[in-house]
């Protein structure tokens, strides 16, 4: 029984959420029994992805490869779990189980009544199976189709909040995230056209032979996927929809997006620019180059964009685009350190950015304020909450000993050893930036008088959570060998292929 | 005048329509069509059903907990067709590794575990069909 | 000039994909009334249909339906087809969702215009 449970976990990292989202509406009424299993279906999924992870650091270089249905591999869906889904498995259920705590109990004012509510947890639980998903399979059109999976779930989840503004942002993030997924599909259209199989393996050998007889259409289908991916991870000019969408959504579905969802995006297309396309072709269509530029103008644009907002969670949204334009720096830059930098800078914000936005989000529900100016004071009233940001705001930026560090410095190392000079510059800039808009945010919180008002530290279950996750950020930056070790073996596998 | 027209061929013809949405779910694997297609048609005909007799009556036909329950459970009617797999020891979603017959191709007990799947989704996707019109019918 | 009006019109269907497409996507991005937008983005989806099902046709071929009369004929491809029926659901619950969406925002704002809305909604912020 156990041995046979341990053979299938790839597959019951990803259905075990989906199984329970599926049943649970028919619970509306029992609030305690939802609550209680969607933070069990999470349990679950983090210690499975923590035994997935814990064998392909055992196993050192072979992946383990599940066919569905029994089906090799051209003929059936194959998902190969190596360190990258491993380490994607280890963020998704890292931040989806303390959000799941945050949110008991905290939806109410924001969602509704308990049907609403019994609602956003089944799309919060699809949401994290497609997510898992994503990072196993191996083939393309699955990718396809849990990526809309995620998207409708994303906007369901935006568009749960009561507020007018939230339906408009929801529609706007809906329309755009559709166009990208009609990119994408296009752009697997043409790879199936010209090779023939939909296996990320075989397409890979194949097109490697025939490129080189139509390379307008190979051309046609790299451009597509990185548009129709940019658009969706908010790469700098088609980020519009995402300060909206990010902050209208209510509280933990904001932490979930902005710290795993975006990240999906991301992994999806590593895995198709290296995985299907591979090092050669991309430059020799200049991908990388035009990665390390956009890279760049994001981490400014969105910096200084974030510089000039009042509100809170929309300051927090802004950033979301700056350090998403750190990634695409590092997977431009095409050698190891850069791509481990990468990796490791995408674990660390996933947990840093959930836990800004909890915290964000407490700090809304307790005192009624959006605006960062009328905060004055709250470091006294409300210590932890305040306690957690400080912790995460510095690590955002970059001090040593906590985990941003740790990732800038490799991105920094990787940048060098490609021989640039310029993104070295502007990944240093970028931290003086963040620390420009992070810090008047910690000023105002601990150094201004406070008003006479009564602001209490939100309830038990959400300071368990907002610990939990900063403690994690702290080890991360202490202890960072397994996590660091786990996304230097992903880069590797990806730069070999 | 109209009304009554509408209502006596809609009284002939429904019950067919109906029956001919079962017969695609359940020859998905024999001729075109499938579970969604299926699925589509007898969604259809309840849709159908309630636009001319009046929403009151189609609600009173198919009351919210029918419909939040086979949605539910058809889909996890599907998941459970999949463990049977993992019970057996082969992976997820096998059909003929997990010791099922497969049968005469062409016959309509043939190709195992295909059929059964499509009934589970076929009866989801009519009452998600279902359920979509009755939220875009509601007037406040 | 000839040979590429030549190849233009043998592959016709992936030209009207390409056109469709371009008139999807302009619509979604000009036009300010919402409709309007959610008819863009299924022309646009129906265009990559259209995309992969003509890839996998083969001009000439046998319906893929086996046949004991002739075992050795080329039948055409019939896996587009079966990931397009997954497309088009996909298609079908993203349309059913925006018009949802756009219903919540006629009642709250009584117009289904995308500028009037981002003007009401600065005048009510204002206050």
């Amino acid at each position: 029984m156990i041995a046979s449970i341990k053979a299938n976990l790839p597959v019951f990292v990803v259905i075990v959420p989906l199984f329970i989202a599926f049943i649970l509406l028919t619970f509306t009424r029992r609030m305690r029994l939802v609550e209680g299993l969607v933070i069990f279906a999470e349990a679950l999924g983090l210690v499975c992805a923590g035994y997935l992870a814990y064998t392909v650091l055992k196993q050192n270089g072979t992946q383990i490869i599940y066919q569905l249905g029994g089906w090799p591999a051209p003929w059936g869906i194959e998902l190969k779990v190596g360190s990258l889904a491993a380490l994607f498995l280890l963020i998704i259920f890292g931040v989806c189980f303390p959000v799941a705590i945050f949110a008991k109990g905290n939806l109410t004012e924001e969602v509704g009544s308990n049907e609403r509510i019994t609602r956003f947890y089944v799309l919060y639980l699809l949401l994290g199976g497609a997510l898992a998903g994503m990072a196993v399979t191996n083939d393309m059109f699955n990718i396809y189709v849990l990526v809309e999976v995620a998207t409708l779930s994303c906007c369901g989840l935006v568009s749960a909040r009561k507020h007018p503004r939230a339906a408009e942002a929801a529609f706007t993030y809906l329309i755009l995230a559709t166009l990208g997924s009609a990119l994408v599909m296009g752009g697997i259209g043409f790879i199936y056209i010209t090779t023939g199989h939909l296996n990320m393996g075989f397409a890979s050998q194949e097109l490697k032979q025939v490129w080189q007889d139509n390379p307008h259409v190979v051309w046609m289908a790299v451009s597509f996927i990185l548009v129709g991916f940019g658009v969706k991870s908010a790469l700098f000019p088609l980020h519009v929809w995402l300060p909206d969408a990010h902050s209208q959504a209510p509280t933990p579905a904001s932490a979930v997006l902005s710290g795993i969802a975006v990240k999906g995006y991301l992994i999806c297309f590593l895995k198709f620019m290296y995985g299907v396309f591979g090092p050669e072709l991309m430059q020799e269509f200049a991908v990388n180059r035009i990665l390390v530029f956009l890279g760049l103008v994001a981490i400014i644009g969105g910096s200084l964009s974030a510089l000039t907002q009042d509100e809170l969670k929309r300051r927090l949204a802004f950033s979301t685009v700056a350090q998403v334009g750190y990634i695409y720096l590092g997977f431009g830059l095409m050698n190891e350190k850069g791509l481990a930098g990468a990796l490791f800078y995408l674990t660390s914000h996933a947990v840093i950015k959930s836990t800004l936005f909890l915290a964000a989000g407490a700090i809304l529900a307790a005192t009624g304020k959006k605006k960062i100016s009328e905060l004055k004071g709250i470091g006294r009233k409300m210590p932890i909450t305040m306690a957690t940001f400080t912790i995460a705001s510095l690590s955002l930026i970059g001090v040593p000993l906590f985990s941003g560090f740790v990732g800038k410095w490799h991105l920094l190392l990787g940048s060098l050893e490609a021989g640039n000079i310029i993104p070295a510059v502007i990944i240093i800039f970028g931290s003086v930036l963040c620390a420009a808009y992070l810090f008047p945010v910690i000023r105002i919180a601990y150094f201004e008088p406070a008003p006479e008002e009564e602001w209490k530290d939100p309830g038990l279950s959400q300071k368990c959570s907002l610990i939990l996750l900063s403690t994690v950020v702290v080890i991360l930056g202490v202890v960072p060998g397994p996590i660091l070790e786990l996304a230097r073996r992903a880069a590797a596998e990806l730069l070999m292929l | 005048m109209k009304d009554f027209i509408l209502k006596r061929v809609a009284s002939i013809i429904l019950p067919f329509v109906f029956i001919y949405g079962i017969y695609v779910i359940l020859h998905g694997h024999v001729s075109a069509g499938g579970s969604f297609a299926g699925g589509i048609i007898v969604g259809l005909s309840f849709i159908a059903f309630s636009t001319i007799y009046g929403i009151d009556k189609g609600r009173a036909k198919l009351p919210e907990k029918v419909l939040i329950f086979t949605e539910s459970y058809g889909t996890l009617w599907y998941g459970i067709m999949g463990m049977v797999g993992i019970f057996k020891g082969v992976p997820f979603l096998t059909n003929k590794l997990a010791g099922i017959d497969l049968g005469v191709p062409g016959a309509l007990s043939s190709a195992g575990l295909i059929s059964l799947i499509g009934l589970g989704v076929g009866i989801r996707v009519a009452s998600t069909m279902v359920t979509l019109f009755f939220i875009m019918v509601e007037d406040e | 000039m000839k040979i590429l009006l030549e190849k233009l019109i043998i592959n016709y269907p992936y030209c009207i994909a390409a056109i469709l497409f371009m008139i999807g996507g302009l619509t979604v991005l000009t036009r300010s009334n919402l409709l309007k937008k959610l008819l863009g983005i299924n022309i646009m989806e129906s265009s990559i249909f259209l995309l992969f099902v003509a890839g996998g046709n083969i001009r000439g071929g046998a319906v893929p339906v086996f046949d004991k009369a002739n075992v050795e004929s080329v039948y055409i491809n019939p896996l587009p087809s079966a990931l397009m029926l997954t497309g088009i659901v996909v298609s079908v619950s993203v349309t059913a969702f925006a018009l949802a969406l756009i219903i919540r925002l006629y009642k709250t704002y009584g117009t289904v215009d995308a500028q009037r809305i981002a003007q009401m909604r600065n005048e009510v912020e204002e206050k």
